[in-house]
């Protein structure tokens, strides 16, 4: 039904795709996997027409891909239901699913009883239960997946693309979109699933296909394939060398290696976490970072890593648990207070939450901190001016000028005006959160370098990342997290991809 | 606080050359036009206006164009404020309305002047906080909530003088609708230095800074450990005392109050600062930007009176006006 042949996409300085081709059968469910950036989400772009492949081409019922448009695709009856939802919040239930294609009384008139009597047709077919006339704001997202999905029956899917759909779900939830699936399935409609849950694509999907640096590593029926044996795939290891480091227990390895050990004994941690229980996922987490140390902090979306760090910078409160800065009790209402107390964090998308992209580099850096250059009520300019340029020569942050604006930074170096306000805000705590993504080959290596300077000088440094790879390359600590919970904390040395790629998807290591 | 503060030593030891030197003449010489834009078309306008109406470049009319535009200036710096930081205030001309009356009605009531003044400025203050405290408490739009404010002044300000005008000021109409030394009206000066200390403000203070920054990017702004809610209170309470001394400047110049005297000038203070350069979207714009917005709205309107050019084709003439200056900025 649909056919991907040959399909390569190439962006500067990344090769997405490399000659990938797969095949989906009618009424079936095939799943992609992949660790992130492995391409599967140019992937589902170039499926879905929002990008056009560089070569190769793709087949839909026989019919070759003449151009690459949403509208296109979405008229041969591909959709596509991302993690985001691309429904209008203020537009009732039954507008949302006809939008675009509502029925008209004349050119001009909408016909809204027919539009309600269709959205309520197909929704009673696909059995959801929800009031046609509600907002969809007001809707869970669980009931908002699955107006999507009508939304995509209404237009005639035959092809259903799932990116991630159980991300937001809870356990009946779940079961309840399983269900759905097989219905539509039932009904020869196919869908490509998409997921890091490997116990979900294991109970829903015919067929496997694994992507590893944008390149095809292979296709396989579900049955002939174990979850271990998927983990080693994506990985890209040799299915019988993972059993071995898999087999010595943590805690022995962790003993043999005496150097962190040491470290651990040395110093009293800065950073301690104990028994934090904080917003949906996070259960009686406890950790500790010693000074001088580069922690990293992985696991899937919603294992609860990203709520670590906003409790951290008081953008989260906890249930129950403490949080000690050197000992001392330590609680943030804000990141105002955060800051305060020597806590800094570095948002996962820089030029969205991290810059003021109209300001220039010398003014994002002091913002932080502007009590520092301010006498008799008004800013030192020349002072501003010396701090920043000891930044961007330290840190070489490529710019003609301190005075440049930050909008007319490459991401790389927007993170770095970002590590220089870390430092101006004096933080001995740095939480950093998928600080190398969508960074350039080098400007990553500079980053690493840049955390492990911070580190030796006796900060405290919390990676979250799911980029288990680059995490590795500079961290001396991965703490992994799984359903809110720590599943296991391993010297970066002893730590292997596998292993960690492993515990994050929660897939048995005594396989 | 030294500057070194913020460093460590193991990163200042390695202390490597960035690679910056060579594009900074570049980056000095190259000119953007958006921001020049009205200083050009202000200039053009003068010349062409005074090689057509000699009578333009007279001292005693150039103190005229200075002295209409001034409340319009004044009020205008407020308006920069709030839309520098992200935000926009409909309610200083009915502000001014009220502020002025305030002071109109105890002056008639045999009020000494000087409390008459500061009665006005602690209103139009009042009212300032009341917008910032609202703005920074509630998640809808400052437009729609200084929209309503400016209905509610404009009501209070009817009711209070029911709806008939004050029409003696005293001696504020000599001193602020007067002129200060060599014929320079002191509306003028009271302008300059307004623009003067919005400049500073905006440049060289820690909450003009803010400002700029909250306008920009709110929650770039959130996560650096900037008081948001604290911040725009305290940016809506500077616009309302200057609304306040606009208020005081024009019932000067009238020597009267009138609950009715603000309309439009929210409008017409908005358009001056987009004209000007300071856009509506926020995080960018100044004092100095903002006063061509005012002049060069000051010197069409004087050309066409000139001219004698009718009131409909003159409005027609300023509409022209703000839509070019929108769209010479857009494509930025």
């Amino acid at each position: 039904m649909l056919k991907v042949e040959n399909v390569s996409k190439q962006f500067p300085g990344v090769r997405a795709l490399r000659s990938v081709s797969l095949e989906v059968n009618p009424g079936r469910v095939h799943a992609l996997v992949g660790e992130n950036g492995a391409g599967k989400s140019t992937l589902v772009k170039i499926i879905s027409g929002a990008q056009p492949p560089d070569s190769g081409r793709i087949i839909f019922n026989g019919q070759v891909f003449e151009e690459y448009s949403p509208s296109y695709a979405s008229a041969y009856g591909i959709s596509v239901v991302y993690q985001r939802q691309q429904l209008v919040p203020m537009l009732s239930v039954a507008e949302n699913i006809l939008l675009g294609a509502q029925p008209r009384r004349t050119r001009f008139l909408i016909d809204r009883s027919a539009t309600y009597r269709i959205a309520g047709d197909l929704l009673n077919r696909l059995r959801v239960k929800v009031d046609l006339r509600k907002r969809v704001a007001e809707l869970t997202p669980a009931l908002q997946q699955e107006i999507a999905i009508a939304k995509a029956l209404y237009r005639q899917a035959k092809l259903i693309i799932l990116d991630e759909p159980t991300a937001a779900l809870g356990p009946k939830q779940i079961e309840r979109l399983f269900e759905l699936i097989r219905d539509l399935c039932s009904h020869g409609i196919s869908i490509l699933y998409i997921s890091h849950h490997l116990e979900e694509i294991f109970r829903l999907a015919d067929r496997i296909t694994i992507l590893r640096d944008g390149r095809l590593v292979t296709t396989q029926s579900t049955s002939d394939l174990t979850q271990s044996a998927v983990v080693n795939l994506m990985a890209g290891h040799d299915p019988q060398r993972v059993a071995e480091p898999a087999a010595i227990p943590a805690g022995m390895a962790e003993a043999n290696s005496e150097v962190p050990m040491e470290a651990l004994v040395a110093e009293e941690a800065l950073l301690e976490i104990r028994g934090l229980t904080a917003g949906p996922v996070l259960r009686n987490v406890s950790l500790s970072v010693p000074p001088g140390q580069v922690v990293g902090l992985t696991g899937i979306l919603g294992s609860g890593t990203h709520d670590i760090a906003q409790v951290l910078f008081g953008l989260m409160q906890p249930v129950s648990g403490e949080v000690l800065l050197e000992g001392t009790p330590f609680t943030a209402r804000s990141p105002q207070e955060a800051i305060a107390q020597g806590v800094f964090l570095v948002p996962e998308n820089p030029a969205r939450d991290g810059v003021v992209a109209q300001l220039s580099i010398a003014q994002n850096i002091s913002l932080v901190d502007l009590p520092s250059i301010t006498r008799f009520g008004l800013l030192q300019l020349r002072e501003e001016a010396q701090t920043a340029q000891k930044y961007v020569s330290v840190l070489r942050i490529a710019a003609p000028s301190i005075m440049r604006e930050v909008s007319k930074l490459s991401g790389g170096n927007q993170q770095k005006v970002l590590l220089a306000k870390a430092l101006q805000a004096r933080a001995r705590v740095l939480i950093l959160e998928e600080p190398t993504q969508g960074v350039d080959v080098n400007a990553k290596e500079e980053i690493h370098r840049i955390v492990r300077e911070l580190a030796a000088t006796g900060k405290a440094v919390l990676v979250i990342s799911t980029d288990i790879r680059d995490l590795l390359l500079f961290t001396d600590r991965m703490i992994v997290l799984r359903e809110g919970q720590i599943v296991d904390d391993l010297s970066a040395e002893e730590a292997d991809y596998t292993q960690v790629l492993n515990l994050t998807l929660g897939v048995g290591e005594s396989e | 606080m030294s500057p070194e503060k913020g460093g460590n030593n193991q990163l200042e030891a390695k202390n490597r050359p960035a690679q910056k030197e060579p594009h900074r003449t570049a980056d000095r010489l190259r000119i953007d036009w958006t921001t020049y834009g009205t200083t050009v078309v202000l200039v053009v306008g003068i010349i062409i206006t005074a090689i057509f109406q000699p009578v333009f470049l007279t001292v005693s009319n150039i103190a005229n164009v200075l002295s209409q535009i001034a409340v319009l200036g004044i009020l205008t710096m407020a308006q920069t404020i709030v839309l520098i930081s992200g935000g926009i205030d409909l309610s200083v001309g009915s502000n001014v309305a009220l502020s002025g009356v305030t002071a109109g009605l105890l002056f008639l009531h045999g009020v000494p002047l000087w409390v008459d003044c500061f009665a006005a400025l602690g209103c139009a203050t009042a009212i300032g906080l009341i917008n910032g405290l609202l703005v920074a408490q509630n998640r809808a739009h400052p437009f729609i909530i200084t929209l309503g404010m400016l209905t509610l002044l404009e009501g209070i300000a009817e009711l209070v003088t029911g709806g008939s005008p004050v029409n003696d000021m005293g001696a504020l109409a000599t001193i602020l609708g007067g002129t200060i030394f060599f014929g320079i009206p002191t509306a003028v000066v009271l302008l300059f230095i307004i623009v003067v200390l919005t400049a500073l403000f905006l440049a060289r203070t820690p909450l003009g800074r803010t400002a700029y920054a909250i306008g920009g990017n709110e929650e770039a702004s959130y996560l650096s450990g900037i008081p948001i809610k604290r911040t725009k209170v305290y940016i809506y309470t500077l616009a309302g005392v200057i609304s306040g001394i606009a208020a005081l400047t024009l019932s000067g110049i009238l020597n009267a109050a009138e609950a009715n005297i603000g309309t439009g000038l929210e409008l017409q203070s908005i358009a001056a600062a987009v004209i000007g350069g300071t856009p509506l979207i926020g995080g960018r714009g100044g004092a100095w930007r903002s006063l061509q917005g005012v002049l060069l709205l000051g010197v069409v309107s004087n050309s066409l009176n000139l001219m004698s050019v009718g009131a409909n084709y003159q409005n027609i003439a300023l509409g022209v006006i703000v839509l070019i200056a929108v769209m010479v900025q857009k494509n930025r």
